[in-house]
């Protein structure tokens, strides 16, 4: 095929697109947030805004923005102001992730280090972090290894661990959809922990595992597992999937009428879920790790105003996983009086967010010895409609977090500080 | 077992016929112009999108009419705009720029109607299964496939009734003849291109009935269209729609003996007939586009 060559030399046009693409590019770059004073303090979030993850993502990012307006409001982090570094990590390329890291780390000088909501690029965060010795606190990535068995002295983790949820969820799920499940199970490591972490928990109240299906992540079809599903007789059909695949699946299920022969339930649900399902599939037990909906806890109403002013919607799990996690990086420098990463590991192990950070019932500690916080977990129904549009979930049961988070042994995490 | 295996045989026909429709509209555009539409997806996704805006006003049926057109004009201009300029050269570089242009779409997608799948409503009376016992078989499901057949069909017509389909085979077959004899060539591949996209437009909508509509959508549902196009044999639509009903078969018998695979099973088969019959199994001999 012929292949007509570029002329050489630079002419108008050439210089026109030069032109539009420096233009481009400075809207490309990462944004900034209230940048003043002399040196601010840096935190850099290495989070995804395209691809899978983008939606919660974005939610994790505005939680971050909003502590960092109040932070900077109340005097800033050690008198100094905070700034927010944002970086677009992708949803599934570790590569990307890490090198984001990296450049956040070495040439911005970042003093912390947020992000993943892909455990597995949390994980390969986690590595570049340690390495380098920046305090990292992942806010949304849930696979049990990042505070379990590669836990580090300078990570630390705002969402639940899978076990945790299981334990939450699964006393409320024997009792409401039966003790015969079967799983549709994502086939990747949050799912398998999770599907894991249910087993051991049914298997303590007496459950039989009628069967299950791993499905591909990204499965668009669901209907030969929900054939295959329904044709094992379960009490309940357990959906595992997350984010648009938990939509596809429960959407498929729910034309199918499967929801009036079964029960439909699972462990973790979120609210950007729900929002993406027609009415008729907002259904089932699950356990959500934050919810707006908390009318007798102080302060949740103004952070639920706050965030609407910004947004025009209510906070997810997802924004409070970002405002919490921007947090505690505020505290941990003010408490050990120091940007240096040791000296606030050792403040934040241990220590409780105050009330207005916590936002629920029991005040949310970060474990010693695992860094990992022990929150709250909200247990309940999906509805299709509630007291306001965006109330799509009836919390029955708040789950003490110490109830549900078992023994540090049991973790795996073997915490190693540097000498 | 054997009632498992019957129910997942018709229903891989189901979905197969789904993913013929996007393979179709692939094929179209690769076979006149030579253009690899990586963008595919992204116009699916735009598709299923305008539907959405436009539900509200007009209706599901209204969506459904008015919809792929709007796509069909957008990727029109994206031809005119773009795509044409790159006719002449290798196939590289329209590969490339579309490959761009799917990402440019997915990021337009996503500031115009945010990240967060929004619901898609559909009329209540195709949302429920016929019968109990075929619970698959959904009014909405059933009205997909004959839609799917229906389109297949009128694109037959259109290619070999009309002096346009005439065209279209004939710049298939050897488009510098069909340029000497005097035919418009450019906007022939523009109506062509117009076309395709229709057709991704119309899939799009339909999608969007059973999945959760977001700015991916698109991407999750193109690659099963390449994979179709191999299969089938490049240059043939009919092999194209082989090859979507088989791998949408494949999938089906696969998830009733080994679940995880599902997704891979169609690769295995893509790469079992470019083993042993490299053009595909209604594929032109020697034909490498």
């Amino acid at each position: 095929m012929a292949t007509r060559m570029p002329k050489h030399g630079v002419n108008r046009r050439t210089l026109l697109k030069a032109a539009a693409a420096t233009g481009a590019l400075q809207v490309a770059g990462p944004f900034i947030i209230a940048a003043r004073g002399e040196e601010p303090v840096k935190i850099g979030l290495d989070n995804p805004l395209t691809g899978t993850y983008a939606a919660v993502g974005k939610n994790e990012l505005i939680g971050c923005q909003l502590a960092l307006e109040q932070i900077n409001a109340k005097g800033g982090i050690l008198g100094r102001q905070a700034e927010l570094l944002v970086e677009d990590s992708t949803s599934g390329d570790a590569g990307t992730a890490v090198q984001k890291a990296r450049k956040l780390i070495e040439r911005d000088k970042v003093n912390f280090l947020l992000g993943n909501v892909n455990s597995a690029l949390a994980l390969a965060m986690a590595d570049v972090s340690s390495e380098k010795g920046v305090l990292h606190i992942v806010p949304g990535g849930h696979t049990d290894a990042v505070t379990g068995a590669t836990c580090h002295w300078n990570v630390f983790r705002v969402c639940n661990t899978t076990q945790m949820e299981a334990n939450a969820v699964t006393p409320t799920l024997i009792k409401n959809a039966g003790k015969k499940w079967y799983f549709i199970t994502p086939d990747y490591a949050f799912g398998h922990t999770l599907q894991a972490g249910l087993e051991k928990a049914g298997g303590k109240a007496g459950y039989t595992k009628v069967g299950g299906d791993l499905t591909p992540l990204g499965t668009t079809d669901f209907s030969s597992y929900l054939i295959k599903a329904q044709a094992a007789n379960p009490d309940v059909i357990i959906f595992l999937t997350q984010g648009d695949d938990m939509i596809n699946a429960l959407k498929q299920a729910v034309q199918f009428g499967l929801d009036k022969r079964f029960h439909l339930a699972g462990g973790q649900q979120e609210l950007e879920a729900l929002e993406g399902l027609p009415p008729e599939a907002r259904i089932g037990t699950w356990v959500f790790e934050w919810y707006w909906n908390q009318p007798n806890v102080p302060h949740v109403k103004d952070f639920v105003d706050a965030i609407k002013k910004k947004t025009g919607r209510v906070p997810t799990a997802r924004t409070w996983f970002g405002f919490a996690s921007t947090w505690s990086c505020a505290l941990a420098a003010n408490e050990a009086k120091s940007l240096d990463a040791v000296k606030m590991a050792k403040a934040l192990s241990g220590l409780k967010l105050p009330p207005e950070v916590s936002l629920m019932p029991d005040q949310a500690f970060y474990r010693v010895g695992q860094n990992q916080l022990i929150p709250n977990l909200f247990v309940g129904q999906a509805q299709a409609k509630g007291s306001a549009p965006d109330d799509l979930f009836k919390v029955t049961e708040v789950v003490k977090g110490t109830d549900a988070a078992g023994t540090l042994e049991e973790t795996g995490c073997k915490m190693k500080w540097p000498v | 077992m054997t009632q498992l295996l019957l129910f997942n045989v018709f229903n891989g026909l189901i979905v197969g016929a789904f993913y013929a429709l996007m393979a179709l509209g692939l094929s179209l555009i690769l076979n006149l112009s030579g253009v690899i539409n990586f963008a595919h997806g992204g116009f699916l996704a735009l598709g299923a999108y305008i539907a959405y805006t436009l539900i509200p006003y007009v209706g599901f049926w209204g969506g459904l009419a008015i919809a792929p057109f709007a796509t069909a004009a957008v990727g029109i201009v994206v031809e005119w705009a773009l795509i044409r300029r790159l006719y002449g050269r290798d196939p590289l570089y329209s590969l490339l720029l579309t490959f761009g242009l799917a990402y440019i779409f997915e990021d337009v997608l996503r500031a115009i109607w945010g990240a967060q799948s929004v619901p898609y409503p559909i009329p209540p009376e195709l949302s429920t299964p016929l019968s109990s016992q075929f619970f698959f078989l959904t009014g909405y499901r059933l009205f997909m496939v004959g839609l799917a057949a229906l389109v297949v069909l009128a694109l037959f017509l259109i290619l070999n009734r009309t002096r346009l389909g005439m065209r279209i085979r004939a710049g298939t077959a050897d488009l510098e003849t069909v340029s000497v004899l005097g035919i418009n060539v450019r906007i022939l591949r523009t109506l062509n291109f117009g076309l395709g996209i229709y057709l991704a437009g119309l899939a799009g909508v339909l999608a969007a009935g059973m999945l959760g509509l977001q700015p991916t959508i698109g991407t999750s549902l193109i690659m099963p269209s390449f994979v179709a196009i191999i299969v089938g044999g490049l240059g043939s639509l009919p092999g194209t729609l082989l090859g979507g009903l088989l791998i949408g078969l494949a999938a089906g018998i696969t998830a009733v003996f080994f679940p995880s695979a599902t997704e891979a099973v169609m690769y295995v088969m893509m790469g079992l007939v470019l083993l042993v019959r490299p053009r595909g199994l209604l594929g032109e001999e020697g034909r490498v586009s």
